[in-house]
C-alpha cells in the first residue's frame, strides 16, 4: 500500500484492538467510517452502540468506561460540535481515557485549496465560501478550544498514531482524538 | 391525570429495594436520594452535561449486564435528548430502569414550566421509541405496589411517576455543605464508582 492509497478499515481496527481492547464500540456512521462500521457490526469481541445523535455517544462512552469497560467513540465532525456540552459535561469532566475517532467531513476540499485555520483566519468570506466545507475549517480550531489533544490519521502509515492516541488518553485521563482525513477502504 | 407523589414517597421504597443496583440520579432528586442513601454505587449526575444522564446510565448498564442500573431523570432532562429513549430500546439494555419524573418544571432553576408541560406523555414517547415495559404513576401505593416486579426481569423499562414540584435550588458539586456523593469531582466520583464495581472488566 502507498500513502496515496486510502486508510484500511481493518488495519485501523487491529491498531485500535490492540492499543485499546474496546468492550464497546458507541457511534454514529458517515461515509468516511462505513468501512470500520462494517467490521464492527460483526465483531465477535466488540459490541456496537448506535446512537441518534453523537453527543450520546461521548455519554454512553463514559458510562462504560464507569462500569468497567473500555468505550471506542466514532463520529463524524459535524457531530463533534453538535456534541459539545456532552463531550465537555461527561468524557471531559469524568477524565475518561477515550480515544474518539473523528472522521473529518471536508479535509481535502479544505486543505487543498486553502491553509487551514490557524493559519487561515476565520474570515466572513471563507466561512461562507461554497468551494469548503466550513466544517472542516472549524474542526481543529473547536478542539483547541475545547482542550481535547488530536492526532491525524491518513493512511496505513499513520497506525502508530493509534497507540500513540490511547497512551495519551490513558496518561492523562482525558479523551483523544484520532482525525480520519480520508474515507476508509 | 391527577395525583402526585412526593419525592420521598417515590425516593423512599426504591431506597429499600434497590439491593445491589446502582442508582444514578440527577437534578431536584440528588439531594433528596442522598438522604435515604449512602451506598458507593450511587452516582450523582450533577456538574455534567443536562439532558445526558440516562445514555451515561446506559453505557453503565451495557458494561455491567449483571446488575441492575436505575436512572432517576428528569421531564426536562428527558425532553433535552428525546433520541436516547429509543438507543435506549434498540440497546436492549435489559438491566436498566429508566424513571422520568414528570414534575413539569425546571425545579433547579426556579420550577419555570418545561415545553409542552401537562401536555407531553412521556409514557407514550417511551413506548413508540421502542421501550417494551412501560409503566405510569400517580398514586404512592400503586407505585409502592409495582416497585418490586418493576426492578425485576428483564428490561428495558421506563417508569413515568409524577411527582410534585420541589424547591431544590442549584447544585453545587465540591462544595462541603452538599451530601457526600456530591462533595468531591465528576471525575472522583466516576473513578470511585468503577472502583465500586471492580474496575475494569
Amino acid at each position: 500500500m502507498s500513502p496515496a492509497d486510502p486508510p484500511r478499515a481493518s488495519l485501523l481496527l487491529d491498531a485500535i484492538e490492540a492499543a485499546l481492547a474496546p468492550t464497546h464500540a458507541v457511534g454514529l456512521p458517515d461515509n468516511a467510517s462505513a468501512a470500520l462500521f462494517s467490521l464492527l457490526e460483526r465483531h465477535p469481541r466488540i459490541r456496537l452502540v448506535p446512537v441518534t445523535r453523537e453527543g450520546e455517544a461521548f455519554a454512553v462512552a463514559s458510562g462504560v468506561w464507569a462500569g468497567g469497560g473500555s468505550p471506542l467513540v466514532v463520529v463524524q465532525n459535524t457531530g463533534l460540535i453538535e456534541s459539545g456540552d456532552a463531550l465537555r459535561g461527561t468524557a471531559v469532566r469524568m477524565g475518561v481515557p477515550l480515544v474518539f475517532v473523528l472522521t473529518y467531513r471536508g479535509f481535502a476540499r479544505a486543505s487543498g485549496t486553502t491553509p487551514l485555520p490557524p493559519e487561515r483566519p476565520l474570515t466572513p468570506e471563507i466561512l461562507v465560501d461554497p468551494r469548503l466545507d466550513s466544517v472542516a475549517l472549524l474542526t481543529e480550531p473547536t478542539l483547541d478550544a475545547w482542550g481535547i489533544p488530536y492526532l491525524r490519521y491518513g493512511s496505513d502509515a499513520d497506525v502508530p498514531q493509534v497507540a500513540a492516541a490511547a497512551r495519551r488518553a490513558r496518561d492523562e485521563a482525558r479523551p483523544v482524538a484520532l482525525l480520519l482525513t480520508r474515507a476508509l477502504a | 391525570m391527577s395525583g402526585r407523589l412526593t419525592k420521598d414517597e417515590l425516593l423512599a421504597p426504591l431506597a429499600r429495594l434497590r439491593g445491589d443496583a446502582v442508582v444514578v440520579t440527577s437534578m431536584g432528586v440528588v439531594r433528596p436520594w442522598a438522604r435515604f442513601s449512602t451506598s458507593p454505587l450511587d452516582f450523582a449526575s450533577a456538574d455534567s452535561a443536562m439532558g445526558h444522564t440516562a445514555d451515561f446510565a446506559l453505557g453503565l448498564a451495557l458494561a455491567r449486564p449483571e446488575r441492575r442500573v436505575v436512572c432517576l431523570n428528569g421531564d426536562g432532562s428527558t425532553l433535552m435528548t428525546l433520541g436516547t429513549l429509543v438507543t435506549i430500546a434498540a440497546a436492549d439494555a435489559g438491566n436498566l430502569v429508566l424513571f422520568v419524573i414528570v414534575n413539569g418544571t425546571y425545579e433547579l432553576t426556579g420550577n419555570q414550566p418545561i415545553p409542552g408541560a401537562s401536555r407531553v406523555d412521556f409514557a407514550g414517547l417511551a413506548r413508540a421509541a421502542g421501550i417494551p415495559r412501560v409503566h405510569s404513576f400517580e398514586e404512592p401505593l400503586a407505585y409502592e405496589r409495582a416497585l418490586p416486579e418493576l426492578l425485576a426481569g428483564e428490561g428495558p423499562v421506563a417508569v413515568v411517576v409524577r411527582v410534585e414540584p420541589g424547591d431544590e435550588g442549584p447544585l453545587a458539586r465540591g462544595d462541603p455543605g452538599e451530601p457526600p456523593y456530591l462533595r468531591v469531582s465528576l471525575a472522583e466520583s466516576a473513578r470511585r464508582l468503577r472502583e465500586a464495581l471492580g474496575g475494569a472488566r
